[in-house]
């Protein structure tokens, strides 16, 4: 573990939780802020913890992006375990009781799994085709039999108003995240930007889109 | 969402959604009111409507949610 016990942390010893929090909660907080060999045990239970916690979700996520195993997966959980207890330092003042301590550790675990996954499917992936898969799209949707002949004309439609409607960036986006359904978390790594600026773009894609098919007489609103 | 999106689904852009970002303060909260039993659509009205329609972040609810349910040894 890659951690040093004199890392400071911010603020007061637990003395911002919510009077509601729980004891074993507390019991983190107060360990963590302590100084001296209380706070260097629980440092290292800690972070046991959250690499328990990074393999476990780092399986889970085992082959959504791409073929990753074995090593190459635990060093994966390792970094992510590493970087998620730092974060948990950084912010353990932040932090108001609120949930059960570990739920609040656990997140940072997933943000830190997700975001380095990502990061490893990005550097190996080869470049994104630019064929588009309009083909598939009537598969992937769902109609009601009585709406068959209506999706048709919608999707027929939403190739030209990506065209008329759409910036450059959001039909990218929208090509990348919504047709090809690539991770738009790889696709954040691909055009340098992070997964909320590409998800407002995906979003203002889709206002568009609704907007022009309303426009076109099939208004999704009803 | 394991059933096949409809296209107003396919193109989801709720008014209320309020974006990744405002799940992050908030997502052990959410899932730990799921766990109580309460619906967390409640208290964070945003948080669901987003989650119904990114599947990025839905992926991290559904790891966290598995994670505070029985912790990091699967059940």
């Amino acid at each position: 573990m890659a951690v040093n016990p004199q890392t400071p942390i911010q603020g007061p010893s637990g003395g911002a939780l919510a009077p509601g929090a729980d004891a074993e909660s507390r019991s983190w907080v107060e360990a963590l802020s302590a100084p001296g060999a209380l706070r260097e045990g629980r440092l290292a239970d800690l972070h046991a913890l959250l690499l328990r916690a990074a393999r476990r979700e780092a399986a889970r996520r085992r082959g959504w992006l791409g073929a990753v195993s074995g090593p190459e997966l635990d060093d994966i959980a390792q970094q992510a375990a590493d970087d998620a207890l730092m974060a948990i330092l950084r912010r353990l003042d932040d932090y108001r009781g609120e949930s059960r301590f570990t739920t609040w550790a656990y997140k940072f675990v997933i943000f830190e799994v997700s975001g380095k996954l990502a990061r490893h499917t990005w550097r190996r992936q080869p470049p994104a085709a630019d064929e588009t898969v309009w083909e598939r799209l009537p598969d992937r949707l769902r109609a009601r039999p009585e709406h068959e002949s209506e999706q048709r004309e919608m999707l027929s439609l939403l190739r030209g108003l990506l065209d008329s409607e759409l910036t450059d960036r959001q039909r990218e986006v929208f090509v990348a995240a919504a047709l090809n359904e690539e991770s738009i978390d790889v696709l954040a790594l691909r055009l340098d930007s992070n997964r909320n600026a590409i998800y407002k773009t995906l979003f203002d894609a889709r206002r568009k889109l609704r907007a022009g098919l309303a426009a076109a007489g099939h208004d999704l609103e009803r | 969402m394991d059933e096949k999106p409809t296209i107003d689904e396919f193109l989801a852009a709720d008014p209320l959604d309020p974006g990744c970002d405002a799940g992050v303060p908030i997502i052990d909260q959410y899932v730990e009111l799921e766990l109580a039993g309460e619906d967390p659509a409640l208290r964070f009205p945003g948080m669901a409507v987003h989650l119904r329609s990114c599947s990025a972040c839905r992926a991290d609810h559904d790891g966290l949610l598995a994670l505070a349910a029985d912790g990091p040894e699967p059940a």
